[in-house]
């Protein structure tokens, strides 16, 4: 059964840079989103086992689906891949329980080193 | 020249341009300790006429560097007066910063803004560009202000510290001729 992704950005390229990056030989079902609330919707339907989410994002950003999935005592891994480096971002994040912070430009190694930590692949 | 890019490519160079200005933002954070904030970036085509005219502000310094590679062109960074001597202070300046501390300070800043954002910008296109140093720029002295571009695609982004009232904005102003290759570029990446 291959796993449900959801991959929320924004931005069309960043989509497909995650895309590019995912290991090939993982086995995946990828819904991808254009804001926070579109992120959410496919939490809710069950698209969304691992969700990589960009922070700045019209609509909700992705503190506010963090928030959100917080509260809401969700299952799904977070994995932030964020243009916004600086501390701050990095603190609130972790505090929301996101699983990893990763950098953009996403490296496709990086990727898959966190992909090995949560045991995904 | 916004008819230039498709919406695809403006959508790339924008998020390219939230990347390294990111990288930029996140480098002076770390510098003076404090939260940047960044504005959305705007991208807009210029003629040297209209460049000349964002040169009369009196409020602000400014500093210009050029570059060269595979794509060329300059980066101008506009520096707010304000909030100078809290900035400076963060950096370990002595204050209130005399003229050679105040040259230095913003000269050091507008190398950590412009040289992030343009070597964040060019890695991620698999371009290369090398910067030259900063200078400063008084265009009160000058009759009028020499470019060597006919128009210019123009990427601007604001960064602010909101503990020291400050602010500035880098500017980079491609040649005609490197808008060929920035578009080639950015096709790589919508792939």
């Amino acid at each position: 059964m291959p796993i449900p992704v959801t991959i929320a950005d924004d931005s069309l390229m960043s989509r497909k840079a995650v895309k590019r990056a995912l290991p090939p030989e993982w086995d995946v079902d990828i819904t991808e989103a254009c804001n926070g609330k579109e992120a959410l919707l496919a939490v809710e339907s069950g698209k969304a086992e691992v969700l990589f989410l960009d922070l700045t994002m019209p609509e909700l950003d992705g503190f506010g689906v963090l928030k959100y999935l917080h509260e809401h005592h969700a299952k799904t891994i977070v994995i932030v891949i964020s243009a916004d480096i600086q501390p701050e971002a990095k603190r609130l994040v972790d505090s929301l329980g996101a699983f990893r912070f990763l950098h953009k430009p996403l490296q496709a190694e990086q990727l898959r080193e966190t992909l090995f930590e949560v045991g995904l692949i | 020249m916004n008819t230039l890019l498709s919406e695809d490519q403006r959508d790339a160079l924008q998020e390219l341009m939230n990347i390294s200005m990111g990288q930029a933002a996140n480098a002076l954070a770390r510098l003076v300790g404090a939260k940047v904030t960044l504005s959305i970036p705007r991208i807009v085509s210029v003629t040297p006429l209209q460049f000349a005219e964002m040169l009369n502000d009196t409020d602000v310094w400014y500093t210009r560097q050029s570059f060269l590679g595979h794509i060329r062109g300059e980066v101008l960074t506009v520096l707010s007066k304000t909030g100078c001597d809290s900035i400076g202070e963060l950096m370990d300046y002595e204050v209130p910063l005399d003229h050679d501390a105040l040259s230095e300070l913003l000269l050091e800043l507008a190398n950590i803004l412009a040289g992030a954002c343009l070597s964040g910008f060019t890695e991620q296109l698999a371009l290369n560009a090398k910067l030259s140093m900063p200078t400063l720029f008084f265009p009160e002295n000058q009759q009028t202000v020499h470019v060597h571009w006919a128009s210019t695609l123009m990427m601007e982004v604001e960064f602010k510290v909101e503990a020291s009232q400050f602010d500035s904005r880098v500017v980079i102003c491609l040649e005609d001729i490197a808008v060929d290759t920035l578009l080639q570029a950015l096709n790589r990446l919508l792939e």
